[in-house]
């Protein structure tokens, strides 16, 4: 400033303003910690278990958010679950047995090829607009749930879960007969399936509706516990109780309607945000609870449940078709070269377990193999490998004819601890030799990159929830799933063998029958070819609040809350 | 100045275009059969291949592209960019749903940040305190380098978690805005503030500042009187070019604060590959920014003098 300027301010008796201002400021901010500080606490004492209390509120979070409330369309988390409550479907599977229990059908039969099964439904049901439910409306549902509308803009969204689907005949009101071209035993566990695309019924006034009206919710009508009150996409959807619903599955041993009056679905992206509002109160429960999260929670009293993905384990399927996976001696190499204990002890917390076969323990016919094929035994891979002629070159990885031991993973990293998971994996097969290099993209991208998986990539990895032992048949047999690329290229596979094999898993519903073709099936799959190397089974994890009680977890491991209720009843 | 008017919205047309044909080719230079998009990538090997044909059949993939390209062109130019591959609804229909939530956001983002940066500014030039004057001369550097996410979380933390004085996830009214504007507009305020900064001292030191000072103004009334207004024009253009900057900050502050908006579709749709809905929200971003541009060039020789003779010049030339 030049001294003029200075000298005609300081003439001026200084203004005192802004420091008085700052010095608010500053007490303000003071205040505002010191308070924030003394109000941090934990989520209170809630009451106990006991008798159920009426009423309430839910606030429920999750990560992902409901593209259109209609619920036969949908391939994410809170899609199948809010469709879980607005409809219901024929059977009920229970989630401990696997057994197929009555839902809306109360009986059932099948001839002996499997390819026609009759369903006798309840007669007392209806949707909550006051049409019933019978056979026709079984008809009409699956008839559009199979072939879709191109010109409502419906997808076959039931295509691949009800392959080869003829027709349903109406013998009567409450008799429906689905039929289909060839057998198909896991069809019975079909009519029970939860999770992605489900054949939760819908009136026929629905039905009508084009996918674009279909984002109207009211106009979204089922048989469920809850009806829709509202849908904000990206932000929340709401159900209300349905007035005199009283059919849950028989299993559940739930007399009559829910016992919440509402439940709100709140999308939250951010984990921290859903942790953050758990604690704080504004929510109740949260799904998609982050593996850094699930101390913390428990430490400050709320409640960790859980239940794994019935289905598939996350797996590497092989691409048996493709150099060097095509040999039998790297598949088995990868089965034995890397540690579990080690994933289980530093990724994945106690919600989520190592897998110990391609199924999932729940799943009917699961077969633990941790004793023998799938173990961490170094010294075996080196074995197999030296045996089959890969040499370990100057930088420690193997090579065969002057072509390295360079393994390409597609993976999905739509569950946090996918990746941590391989790159543990990575760390010891980089030990026996074996360069697994890994590519672990978002969900379209793996899409993308899997229609080229064939001739790309050495392992595709995912999971796949069905529960039932005819999922091997659906991802691995050579007509269908391939999903380890079986062809006549692939080296020392009876590729006719295993088509026979997991076949077999659709021709039956023998219990006994079932239990046995189901562990040939894992014997040929983890055993005799090492086609896959399953890595952990991946499970869906609840923290709620200690007054919240009687969440489901399903067959598929996804929630129902017709049972669900809020000891403070608020 | 006809020529200059034409130019000018023939430049925008240009560029609403090649949105839309640049997003059509992505369409069609992605790895990914648009088809395979539309089924659970867990089950996409075993759907049976004349479903898959049935699928393709019904959205068109099949004819010839440049039949596509005409096609799609065509329902554009009557706003009608398809329906939305993930949840069947009309496009323009989600765009325009969305559109108040993130305007809101923007808008109330740029305003706070004007107000913010302009108290940056009397403050710096106002105090006579060396040390207050360094402080506020550094928030703006502050302001651009903390991430966007970390405000977002640490406000919620302290203002929601604890304190619980404003919701924590959702549109809920006024209260819900709250965070969300500030964590938005902190690091939009960082740039204009520089600005301003830079533009108030200039001015001050400025010889009619003198001549002020002589007539025995208070330091207060030159700042508001002189300073402010000669200072403020730079600072207004900047902040209209900043709407790009918010469009972008709209992203992470609506996924961290779980709010509906423009913002957090176009992730959802990049996540989801969902391509009408991309193409719709490209051409529309698109389109906005060349309308404000065009708007910010025809206005600009209504206010600048010398350009308005600049352009006069050249059309006498030209005739």
């Amino acid at each position: 400033m030049s001294d003029l300027r200075s000298s005609i301010e300081s003439a001026v008796p200084a203004r005192k303003k802004w420091r008085w201002l700052a010095a608010a400021f500053a007490v303000l901010l003071v205040a505002g910690i010191g308070l924030a500080i003394t109000r941090g606490g934990g989520a209170g004492a809630g009451a106990g278990a006991g008798e159920p209390v009426r009423g309430g509120t839910l606030q429920f979070a999750l990560i992902d958010y409901q593209r259109s409330p209609d619920p036969q369309w949908g391939s994410n988390y809170a899609e199948s679950l809010i469709g879980n409550n607005i409809t219901d479907k024929l059977t009920w599977q229970d989630p401990k047995t696997g057994e197929i229990t009555p839902w809306l059908a109360e009986s059932w039969q099948y001839n002996k090829d499997l390819t026609e099964f009759t369903f006798h439904l309840r007669h007392d049901v209806t949707f909550s607009d006051g049409s019933p439910f019978n056979a026709d409306v079984v008809k009409a549902n699956f008839d559009q749930y199979v072939h879709g509308d191109t010109k409502l803009g419906i997808l076959p969204n039931g295509a691949s879960l009800l392959a080869g689907y003829i027709e349903t005949k109406v013998v009567d009101d409450y008799t429906a007969v689905v039929r289909f071209d060839k057998p198909l035993a896991s069809f019975l566990q079909a009519s029970s399936f939860t999770a992605n695309a489900q054949p939760g019924f819908l009136s026929l006034s629905t039905l009508k509706l084009s996918a674009e009206q279909r984002t109207d919710p009211k106009k979204v009508i089922g048989t469920g516990p809850f009806v829709y009150e509202s849908w904000e996409p990206q932000i929340k959807t709401v159900l209300d109780k349905r007035k005199g619903y009283k059919w849950a599955p028989p299993a559940l041993r739930h007399e009559g309607e829910a016992y919440l009056d509402r439940i709100v679905f709140n999308t939250i992206p951010e984990s921290s945000v859903r942790t953050g509002s758990l604690v704080s109160g504004t929510v109740d429960a949260t799904l998609d609870v982050g593996t850094t999260d699930e101390k913390p929670l428990t430490a400050q009293g709320f409640e960790i449940i859980h239940r794994g993905v019935s289905g598939t384990a996350i797996r590497f399927d092989f691409n048996s078709s493709l150099f060097p996976t095509n040999d039998i001696a790297v598949r088995k190499a990868i089965q034995l070269g890397w540690n579990r204990q080690t994933v289980q002890k530093t990724i994945l917390t106690d919600s989520y377990s190592i897998a110990t076969s391609i199924l999932e323990p729940s799943v009917p016919g699961y077969v633990d193999y941790s004793g023998s094929v799938l173990k961490y035994d170094p010294d075996q891979a080196n074995r197999i490998l030296d045996e089959a002629g890969w040499v370990a070159g100057p930088d420690g990885i193997r090579a065969k004819d002057g072509k390295k031991l360079t393994v390409k993973l597609l993976g999905i990293n739509n569950l946090v601890v996918n990746k941590p998971a391989y790159e543990s994996i990575q760390q010891d097969l980089r030990k026996i030799g074996i360069d697994l290099q890994l590519t672990v993209v978002p969900i379209p991208d793996y899409t993308a990159q899997q229609a080229k998986a064939k001739t790309d990539w050495n392992i595709t990895a995912a999971n796949r929830s069905r529960n039932d032992p005819a999922v091997l048949n659906l991802q691995y047999g050579p007509s269908i799933g391939n999903g380890a690329y079986l062809t006549k290229d692939s080296t020392g596979v009876d590729v006719a063998a295993v088509t026979q094999a997991l076949g077999k898993l659709e021709l039956t519903l023998d219990p006994a029958a079932r239990s046995q073709y189901a562990k040939e099936a894992q014997d040929i799959l983890l055993d005799k070819y090492a086609l896959v190397n399953p890595v952990y089974n991946p499970s869906q994890v609840i923290a709620q609040a200690p007054y919240v009680h009687g969440i489901i977890f399903d067959a598929q491991s996804r929630n129902h809350f017709v049972d669900a209720w809020k000891s403070d009843g608020k | 100045m006809l020529r200059y008017v034409a130019l000018k919205v023939g430049r925008a047309v240009f560029v609403v275009w090649a949105a839309f044909t640049l997003t059509f080719i992505l369409l069609f230079v992605l790895p990914a059969n648009p088809v395979d998009l539309l089924f659970d990538p867990a089950e996409v090997n075993s759907v049976p291949p004349e479903v898959r044909k049935q699928v393709a059949d019904g959205y068109g993939f099949n004819e010839p592209v440049i039949l596509q390209y005409l096609g799609r062109l065509g329902h554009a130019l009557r706003g009608d960019f398809g329906n939305s591959v993930q949840s069947g609804r009309s496009v323009s229909a989600v765009v325009v749903d969305v559109l108040p939530h993130t305007l809101i956001l923007a808008v109330g983002a740029l305003l706070l940040a004007l107000v913010i940066a302009f108290g940056i500014a009397l403050i710096a030039t106002s105090t006579q305190h060396r040390w207050l004057r360094n402080l506020v001369e550094s928030l703006p550097t502050a302001s651009v380098s903390v991430p966007v996410f970390l405000s977002g979380i640490l406000l919620l933390q302290v203002f929601s978690f604890r304190l619980a004085w404003f919701p924590s996830f959702g549109d809920q009214g006024w209260r819900g805005l709250v965070l969300p504007l500030i964590t938005l507009a902190i690091p939009v305020s960082g740039p204009i503030a520089q600005l301003l900064v830079r533009s108030f001292a200039t001015e001050f030191r400025s010889g009619y500042v003198t001549t002020s000072w002589a007539k025995g103004a208070t330091r207060s009334r030159i700042i508001i009187g002189d300073v402010f207004r000669n200072a403020s024009l730079p600072a207004l253009t900047i902040a209209a070019v900043t709407f790009g900057n918010l469009i972008a900050g709209s992203v992470i502050t609506e996924t961290v604060f779980a709010r509906q908006g423009l913002g957090r579709m176009t992730q959802t749709a990049i996540n989801t590959l969902d391509l009408p809905l991309m193409q719709g929200i490209v051409v529309f971003v698109a389109a906005t920014f060349a309308l404000i541009n065009l708007i910010v060039d025809l206005i600009y020789p209504l206010l600048d003098p010398r350009l308005r003779a600049t352009l006069s010049v050249s059309t006498a030339r030209a005739a």
